[in-house]
């Protein structure tokens, strides 16, 4: 499957789930939302903490509990959809540090963007950009933050090679993320629908691991592996498995 | 967006930073602008106060080239002629 239909398709269906949910939060379908994030590893604490609409139940995991995240930390988030994670990093890095959401998807950016200035948020910013392309200097962020996007990017090394590059010697990624265990049937790969379900585009675990290790990350280490089950067919059980991962850039 | 988020920002394209910031439309954040890379002269629009920082092949000359006809005034004279993805003819 051609790399740009992928991104277009991805595009557009996240384009739709954020124009979608603007009109539906007086209905349950936010607090199926809020459950779906809340058995992926949000606290209900944490979610009731944020805009309800920045919760869209998109990920799969919750990185910013797990990234160790510090006052004045610079934190990326790599396609941060409505802001969810990016308004949870924000209370942990304070004002003295700042959060940068970046998004291909104008609609995703937009609402995030409308949230954080309803929020009065000044240590938060959005920008439209692509993960295989970033518009972020050389050895600048301390830590990149991802939840379940990494496996919608067709080319996953030049992903984490352009994550490797903006992070700073002695900077980390902590990404939650889809992968599979084992090898994926070949029509749910060409299938566009798995695509931006999160599943098409998962690698096999050990080969997502060695890419991370190629492009350079050192102490490469899972420190949470589930079995993902929402939305997966019968086919597909078991076979996909929600990971997060913690990598270092050591300093040069 | 707010101007100390042009710390750092680089072009998706050849990495170069700093970029150059042009401010046309200004109220606590700047609302509509330019930021233009001097290394490859490629620029990308600041509108409704998001920096569209695309790489070539996602951007729409559709939407690109009406911002560009609207502040052609505003822009750099070898932006408005040379800048890449478009420019005018």
């Amino acid at each position: 499957m051609e790399n740009e239909k992928v991104k277009d398709y991805v595009k557009k269906r996240y384009a739709e789930i954020a124009n979608g949910s603007q009109n539906c939060c007086s209905s349950s379908c936010c607090s199926s939302s809020k459950d779906i994030s809340e058995n992926i590893g949000y606290s209900r604490k944490e979610l009731d903490d944020i805009p309800n609409e920045a919760v869209l139940g998109l990920g799969c995991g919750n990185p910013v509990a797990l990234a160790g995240l510090k006052q004045g930390n610079i934190v990326l988030d790599l396609g941060s959809g409505a802001g969810i994670d990016v308004f949870l990093a924000s209370k942990r890095v304070g004002v003295s540090g700042k959060v940068i959401g970046v998004d291909m998807t104008e609609a995703m950016i937009n609402k995030a963007t409308t949230l954080a200035k309803d929020r009065g948020l000044i240590n938060v910013e959005f920008r439209l950009g692509e993960i295989e392309a970033l518009p972020i200097e050389d050895n600048s962020v301390d830590v990149v933050i991802s939840n379940c996007v990494i496996n919608l990017c067709p080319n996953k090394k030049k992903a984490f090679i352009e994550i490797f590059r903006v992070l700073k010697g002695g900077g980390r990624l902590v990404i939650s993320d889809l992968v599979t265990n084992g090898k994926l049937p070949k029509e749910v790969k060409q299938s566009f629908e798995a695509w931006a379900g999160c599943i098409a585009g998962a690698l096999e675990k050990d080969i997502y691991l060695k890419i991370i290790e190629e492009v350079g990350f050192s102490k490469i280490k899972i420190i949470k592996e589930i079995p993902y089950t929402f939305d997966v067919s019968k086919q597909l059980q078991g076979k996909i498995l929600s990971i997060s991962v913690e990598a270092h850039k050591m300093v040069a | 967006m707010k101007k100390r988020l042009m710390d750092i920002l680089a072009c998706p394209i050849d990495k170069h930073h700093p970029l150059d910031l042009y401010v046309f439309k200004e109220n606590e954040e700047i609302e509509e602008g330019l930021i233009v890379c001097s290394k490859c002269l490629r620029w990308y629009p600041i509108r409704d106060e998001i920096p569209e920082m695309l790489p070539d092949e996602l951007r729409k000359e559709s939407e690109d080239m009406p911002f560009l006809k609207k502040w052609k005034d505003h822009f750099p004279q070898n932006i408005v002629f040379e800048g890449k993805p478009f420019r005018l003819k």
